[in-house]
């Protein structure tokens, strides 16, 4: 990813275009040049931005890679047990059932009655990771944006200690005007939206950044990206 | 409301002055911050640009308060959520009490909000015996120690990680240590078991959309998302003026808000909150209230000058370039809302008590400056000074600048004597030798005597020959 978003620096820089030093330009200075290369650039500045934030960036991944890298990426991080949310265009059940595979054990959000609550509430809460599709990532800020629903609760990307998204590349926004336009206002007001920038973290005591006080520690992120344009 | 009794302020002021340890502390923080500001501004060209359009969309908005008002409680009650006005803060404090009590709440947990600081909800809940817990890590700190918050963003900003360290020790019955994170960790376990069987959670709101009927709560610590969406009831408290009419305008204040509050691109959470959970839903309350509150809001709104400052989006940007606000800290000030934004409010919210702290700022516009949604605030403190010595009435203006006119025609007919000036200053200076000690004039008859406690005033001292 790294090497991708420097290419793309030199490319521009010999085009005599400056960089966008702020992401806020990225939509204004972006080269017209194929549409693949156009998102490819919003996501090395969103990497670059998720990073700044404390986020981990995966990769850039097909959708045959994404559940072999999240299997490997729940080892690293010791996971015995991981929370999962129905998906929007990524099939969650193949990540889920190659998880199990590897011995470790899921926990799916479904809708839950008022009764079974609590009990959704602690198996989400115990879990090490928390797995959710985000609906939009936004480049200038290295910010997702999560709608919560029956099947994909605002929880995931709470309870647990590591949070991971995935999010497809044709939903990586510029910025945060176009992201929420992208919603609508009608998107906006019949929804339960969050977005996320970084792990939860204070400055409370001395003004010293600590991550993971009441939200996730670590948050990692996945970009989709279908090989077929 | 806590009193204001006006000597308290200056006591409290000059205790503060005296504390080197606590300017410390300020200092530190606030010169932290505005090195994180100075460097967002320089990465961010549109800020400027940014802090106009925001200036303007909240002047339209208070503009059209009433019909903004109107639409965004239509959209929340179409949610399912209950709307109550609050004229002042009791009725606020009383309404959310007895729903909590209705609900039969034994715990509630509090994201971070001013606005239930400026409605006193914590002691009206401990006066039913309701445990109220802040959940902010700062708020959860000064609350241990059972303090108010000292800044309206970093609300343990008078504390060392040392003193955190000995009040957990002390609290938990745990071994001290002053490391951040092992503090922060301990206060994420034991707040966790509370947010989880808490009855009914209560945040302040940063924005309410009129066009869509939502709710946006910013934060980094997650506390506010699990106060809004764990408990089975919602409360969210909002003044009148945060609503923005809107969700185009949204983005403007958000770029904004988070650069100037914390050196942030934006906050870490940013919560969109519609109403109670849908069918299914595992997460969000099953009942929803809004409490929105005026308590004095709408008479700044009745006065042009004062309108604008209820453009404030509550940063705290300028808390931290003031010159007074970094020698005594937020608690000396006494009021809920310190700073020079605070010297502002606090008179018109909590009543003339607080009147003398307009008087309370050098008026060098450090504040206007940074103000990222440019109210002018030296402006409103003159105004407000000029309303509290005028007591309401009209100012006798004509009469103090005829005096002010005689006494300089005097002097001008007196200078043209070289020598009776110089005599007259010799006397002078020789009248003020008792009251001078080391070099400064310490004390002085009359009226003098209350100008020269607070100022230093070398000793006039004979010229041999008049110089030059």
């Amino acid at each position: 990813m790294a090497e991708l978003h420097k290419i793309i620096a030199n490319v521009k820089e010999a085009l005599g275009v400056a960089t966008p030093g702020n992401a806020h330009d990225a939509a204004a200075t972006a080269v017209p040049v194929s549409p693949s290369a156009y998102r490819a650039e919003l996501t090395s500045t969103f990497a670059r931005e998720l990073e700044e934030v404390g986020g981990k960036f995966v990769g850039i991944l097909t959708p045959a890679e994404v559940s072999s890298r999240i299997v490997s990426l729940a080892r690293e991080i010791g996971a015995k047990s991981v929370a999962i949310g129905r998906g929007l265009a990524s099939d969650m059940d193949a990540i889920g059932e190659a998880l199990e595979r590897a011995d470790i054990r899921i926990v799916r959000t479904v809708a839950v009655a008022d009764v079974e609550r609590a009990a959704m509430r602690s198996r989400v809460a115990d879990a090490d990771l928390g797995i959710a599709e985000a609906d939009f990532a936004i480049a200038s800020t290295g910010t997702l944006a999560v709608v919560s629903t029956a099947e994909r609760p605002s929880s995931l990307t709470l309870l647990p200690p590591a949070s991971l998204a995935i999010v497809q590349i044709d939903r990586v926004m510029p910025n945060l005007a176009e992201a929420l336009a992208a919603l609508g206002a009608d998107g906006v007001a019949a929804n339960r939206l969050t977005l996320i920038t970084g792990p939860s973290r204070t400055a409370d005591i001395e003004k010293r950044i600590v991550l993971g006080v009441h939200g996730p520690k670590s948050l990692h992120v996945i970009v989709v990206w279908p090989q077929d344009d | 409301m806590p009193e204001f009794p006006k000597a308290d302020f200056f006591e409290s002021s000059l205790a503060a002055v005296g504390d080197h340890d606590l300017q410390r502390k300020l200092e530190s923080a606030s010169a932290r911050h505005l090195d994180h500001f100075a460097q967002i501004k320089a990465e961010f060209p549109a800020y400027e640009d940014e802090r106009e359009k925001a200036h303007r969309i909240k002047t339209e908005a208070i503009a059209h308060l009433d019909e903004l008002l109107i639409e965004l409680t239509s959209k929340l009650e179409a949610r399912g959520c209950r709307v109550f006005f609050a004229e002042n803060a009791k009725q606020a404090r009383d309404y959310i009490v007895k729903l909590a009590q209705a609900k039969g709440a034994r715990t509630v947990v509090k994201g971070k909000s001013m606005t239930t600081e400026e409605i006193d909800l914590n002691d009206a809940f401990e006066r039913v015996h309701i445990k109220a817990i802040e959940t902010d890590l700062g708020e959860y700190i000064v609350q241990l120690r059972g303090e108010r918050p000292s800044h309206i963003i970093t609300p343990a900003i008078h504390l060392s990680k040392e003193d955190i360290g000995q009040l957990f020790a002390e609290k938990f019955h745990t071994e001290y240590t002053p490391e951040p994170e092992k503090l922060t960790a301990e206060a994420r376990s034991r707040l966790r078991t509370i947010f989880l069987g808490a009855d009914l959670g209560v945040t302040g709101v940063n924005f309410a959309i009129a066009e869509t009927g939502t709710l946006v709560v910013v934060e980094n610590e997650g506390n506010g998302r699990l106060s809004s969406t764990m408990p089975e009831t919602f409360v969210a408290v909002m003044g009148i003026e945060k609503v923005i009419p809107r969700l185009e305008d949204l983005s403007h204040f958000l770029e904004i808000l988070a650069r100037t509050a914390t050196g942030q691109k934006l906050t870490t959470y940013t919560s969109f909150i519609t109403g109670p959970r849908r069918e299914g839903e595992l997460d969000g309350p099953r009942e929803m209230h809004v409490v929105i509150l005026d308590n004095g809001r709408s008479a700044m709104l009745a006065d042009p000058v004062l309108r604008e400052a209820l453009n404030c989006i509550r940063c705290g940007a300028c808390l931290n370039v003031c010159p007074i606000y970094r020698r005594i800290g937020g608690h000396a000030y006494r009021s809920v809302y310190p700073g020079p934004i605070g010297s502002i409010v606090s008179p018109n919210l909590f009543g003339s008590a607080a009147g003398y702290l307009p008087f309370a700022s050098t008026l060098c516009g450090a504040c206007k400056d940074i103000c990222p949604v440019k109210i002018d605030i030296p402006r409103i403190l003159l105004h407000l000074r000029w309303k509290e010595s005028n007591g309401g009435h009209q100012l006798k203006w004509p009469r103090a600048i005829e005096r002010a006119r005689r006494g300089a025609r005097r002097f001008a007919a007196t200078a043209r004597h070289p020598r009776t000036i110089r005599a007259l200053g010799r006397f002078a200076a020789m009248m003020l030798k008792p009251f001078a000690h080391n070099g400064y004039l310490r004390r002085m008859p009359g009226p003098f005597g209350n100008w020269i406690k607070y100022r230093d005033f070398p000793r006039p001292r004979p010229h041999k020959r008049p110089p030059g």
